[in-house]
């Protein structure tokens, strides 16, 4: 037993090879660790987020339910318009698929500590890859069950299908995950190879082309519908620009015929195509786990020892922006800014990601209405006005529960630094709500202003879609800066993570909640405004109403703000 | 031999991080690696255990070269590095059990040998709490008593003595000096010069990637003809009179 003994080595031969299935039971009891914790230490956490999940899927079911009834009322639409549903449903889960499969598989294989780990033991790389691959199969595929599973469910009642359909779909669902994960496998490995030290701008560039070419695709569309009339060249035209979706050589053409065919009751049909799904699966996930593990220490170690050329950085613009933005504020306040200012613009991750979201603020822009020669009717100057405050003001919430929520948080565990400063704690605090309210002021006000250009809005109109905007800021950046001071997470790193945790949730919460309520409001002021005097004067109901919104918002950032900064003094570092 | 290194040389870029070491490490001895920052330890120790392959040259583990028999290699080596690494949501004992299984070790033995290695570097008292509330010294401990689990014949340690408290410390350095009178190996790299001094039979310095120098601590001390401690051979062998030009390249250690 001691040490001192002889040398026992284990005898290396195949029956004792580490084995797949070890790794396997490793990831589980992993799992099972982290649930385990979850329901001991914050039940309340796990409950909101099984609640949640359950009202996503009701909502989204609910919705599907009535989209296919209202479809089956047009039989002949119904016919033409259901394969594209799934086409279209099927060839987006391709790409959404293989692209946070790759994300996930690059993270767990060549960016973490854990490879490092398994590769000095004897494993064989191929078990490695294999077990990668299934843990990140079983969370990309979390999107393919949120929004699928309620699609079918809500074909199958609808239609009233037989339970054959049931299990045609799930396995249809089990055979198509893995053609996009194994191409998305290879696309990590092919980062590691070739692009080692750029896997995060790698990540960025091609979230980029992705909204581009939805964008392009969807603008497209735009263009043909809403250029005529619907006659039989515009329903060609439409499905001209969608027939390639139903290319015989996609996965999701299979998968779709797969499903088609069971509702279809023409079950030779169905089976054929799951099989082909479900076969093709198989060999792609073989070759795939084979290729990448023949590679996979030459990839690691290209990960971790290719050369990056050290940039300099001399943080003139970042201070420049900040001294222009906040000349008001004293030089140390505005040095607490300038250091977060320098650590968002320096982590690609970050902007990339509210580069996504300003650019679906700007899709939303391009779907606005365009004004006509004849006008806009009072009516429809109102419910765009209505429609318009809510939209950004929703996107707005998930930017602060994104981006604002874990700025105190992100502080980490060189929080101990800014109890050192020579700052009172409350002006650290109102430091970063001011950064965060100008950077969402910053979009939101621009955007505030087109829609109301777009609209034509009357002039008192525009100031009070504009006064209850800058008021939603102001509320949603204070929720978001104070449940942040009252439920920090200094251990964790990764802002996403720091968001989606239990006082991110909250914070999510109260911000839709706000939302919910300055929309009710300002739906009170669109609506008295129109009754009265076309939009022309706010009769007192809609002063008030508005006044609400702005209290609204400014009452629960003053009293999150005032949690916050009551929890951040008492803070012991 | 237990560790043969052959003429290796790793590239990064334009810069050499190893530049054609050769090294051949005994059994039943205690090995100390030192050099300044930026030497090429880390990438050494690193290839030594299959993580990184080397350009040229070649590397052999107890008589399985790492290139071509790297499982075998890898099951008679351990290697515990300076950044511990345990899975968070794990326990001490998990670990360790997943880590014994990995290794093939005997179900019957393993929970005694496991008990055994626990109390021998303290971590019995938080074997049974989530590995990610450990301090860096606790997770130190476990992943040591994880390596020494199999009973390698080559124990392969960088930085072994960071984040530990005086008796781990102590602990640290008896098991492996008895570790080495047993017969094993142990190639330890380190800043810690006192160490070095205390334990190591040889040790070997490191310099801009190559050796220069490389003995018992009486051969260094006659190489360097002055004075009597280690740390001034140190300081003598790795005078930066002609520092790599970091600027090239930022080297991932």
């Amino acid at each position: 037993m001691s040490a001192m003994e002889t040398p026992a080595l284990m005898p290396a031969s195949s029956a004792n090879e580490p084995t797949f299935w070890l790794l396997m039971r490793l990831k589980l009891t992993i799992l099972r660790n982290r649930v385990r914790q979850l329901t001991d230490q914050t039940p309340l956490q796990l409950l909101m987020v099984l609640g949640f999940l359950a009202t996503i899927w009701l909502g989204l079911y609910l919705i599907f339910d009535q989209v296919f009834r209202f479809i089956r009322r047009f039989e002949k639409e119904a016919i033409i318009a259901l394969p594209y549903v799934f086409h279209l449903f099927f060839f987006s889960m391709t790409i959404l698929l293989g692209f946070s499969t790759a994300v996930l598989v690059y993270g767990s294989l060549f960016a973490r500590e854990e490879p490092a780990f398994l590769l000095t033991t004897p494993n064989k790389p191929r078990n490695i890859v294999a077990v990668m691959y299934v843990e990140a199969l079983f969370f990309s595929s979390w999107s393919l069950v949120l929004l699928g599973i309620p699609l079918m469910v809500a074909i199958g009642s609808v239609q009233g299908l037989p339970w054959h359909f049931y299990a045609t779909f799930i396995g249809a669902f089990l055979g198509f995950v893995p053609i996009p994960g194994a191409i998305g496998l290879v696309i990590a490995l092919l980062i590691a190879l070739f692009l080692p030290r750029m896997a995060k701008r790698s990540l960025m560039y091609a979230s980029a082309v992705v909204l581009m070419l939805i964008v392009a695709f969807w603008g497209r569309l735009w263009v043909i519908s809403s250029s005529e009339s619907i006659t039989r060249r515009w329903v060609h035209d439409l499905l001209g620009e969608l027939s390639y979706l139903k290319s015989v050589m996609l996965p999701s053409t299979w998968v779709s015929k797969a499903i088609q065919f069971s509702i279809q009751d023409n079950p030779a049909e169905a089976a054929f195509y799951l099989g082909m799904t479900v076969l093709t699966g198989l060999c792609m996930s073989h070759w795939a786990i084979s290729f990448v593990a023949w590679k996979l220490k030459p990839a690691f170690g290209r990960a971790h020892s290719a050369p990056t050329h050290s940039r300099k950085y001399t943080g003139w613009a970042s201070r420049l922006l900040t001294f222009v933005a906040f000349f008001y504020l004293s030089k140390r306040m505005r040095a607490v800014i300038l250091k977060d200012v320098r650590h968002f613009l320096r982590d690609p991750v970050q902007w990339s990601q509210l580069a996504i979201l300003f650019g679906l603020l700007s899709l939303y822009l391009f779907y606005l209405p365009r004004s006509k020669p004849d006008g806009f009717s009072m009516q429809w100057q109102a419910l765009i006005c209505f429609m318009n405050f809510v939209a950004i003001t929703l996107i707005l919430s998930t930017f602060t529960s994104r981006f604002v929520f874990p700025m105190v948080s992100l502080e980490g565990k060189q929080i101990w630094l800014a109890g050192l400063w020579p700052l009172t704690r409350s002006q650290v605090m109102w430091a970063k709500f001011l950064y965060a309210l100008t950077v969402t002021a910053a979009a939101a006000v621009p955007v505030t202003y087109l829609s109301i250009r777009a609209v034509e809005l009357p002039l008192i109109m525009g100031i009070a879609q504009m006064s209850a905007t800058i008021g939603c800021c102001i509320g949603l950046c204070g929720l978001a800066i104070g449940l942040g001071a009252r439920w920090p997470n200094f251990k964790e790193p990764t802002a996403s993570r720091i968001s989606s945790g239990l006082g991110g949730t909250i914070n999510l919460i109260a911000s839709v909640a706000l939302v919910a309520v300055n929309g009710t409001l300002f739906a009170v002021t669109c609506l008295y405004s129109m009754n009265e005097r076309q939009l022309l004067k706010l009769e007192w109901h809609s002063a008030a109403a508005l006044s609400a919104a702005i209290v609204a918002s400014v009452g629960s950032a003053a009293f999150c703000m005032a949690i916050g900064i009551r929890r951040f003094r008492r803070q012991e570092f | 031999m237990a560790v043969v290194i052959e003429n290796v040389t790793k590239c990064y870029g334009r810069l050499r991080a190893v530049d054609g070491i050769s090294l051949n490490v005994k059994r039943g001895e205690l090995f100390a690696f030192l050099g300044p920052n930026g030497a090429g330890k880390t990438t050494t120790i690193k290839m030594m255990t299959g993580l990184l392959t080397p350009d040229s040259g070649t590397i052999t583990v107890c008589g399985h070269p790492m290139a071509t028999d790297s499982q075998l290699a890898k099951a008679r080596i351990a290697f515990v590095p300076d950044q511990p690494f345990l899975y968070g949501k794990l326990t001490a004992r998990e670990f360790m059990h997943f880590v014994g299984e990995m290794y093939g070790i005997d179900r019957n033995i393993l929970p005694a040998r496991i008990e055994h290695y626990m109390a021998q570097l303290a971590v019995t008292g938080y074997a049974d709490q989530l590995a990610e509330g450990y301090s860096h010294g606790m997770k130190q401990r476990v992943v040591l008593a994880a390596a020494l689990l199999h009973e390698p014949e080559v124990l392969v340690v960088d930085e072994p003595m960071v984040g530990l408290d005086p008796r781990t410390a102590r602990t640290v350095k008896d098991i492996f000096r008895e570790w080495a009178n047993a017969g094993r190996t142990v190639f330890m790299s380190t800043h810690t010069l006192e160490v070095a001094e205390a334990i190591a039979d040889r040790i070997a310095i490191i310099n801009h990637g190559r050796i220069v120098a490389c003995g018992t601590l009486d051969e260094l001390k006659a190489k360097a003809a002055r004075e009597h401690r280690l740390e001034d051979i140190f300081l003598e062998l790795t005078d930066p009179k002609d520092p790599p030009e970091l600027e090239e390249a930022v080297i991932p250690m």
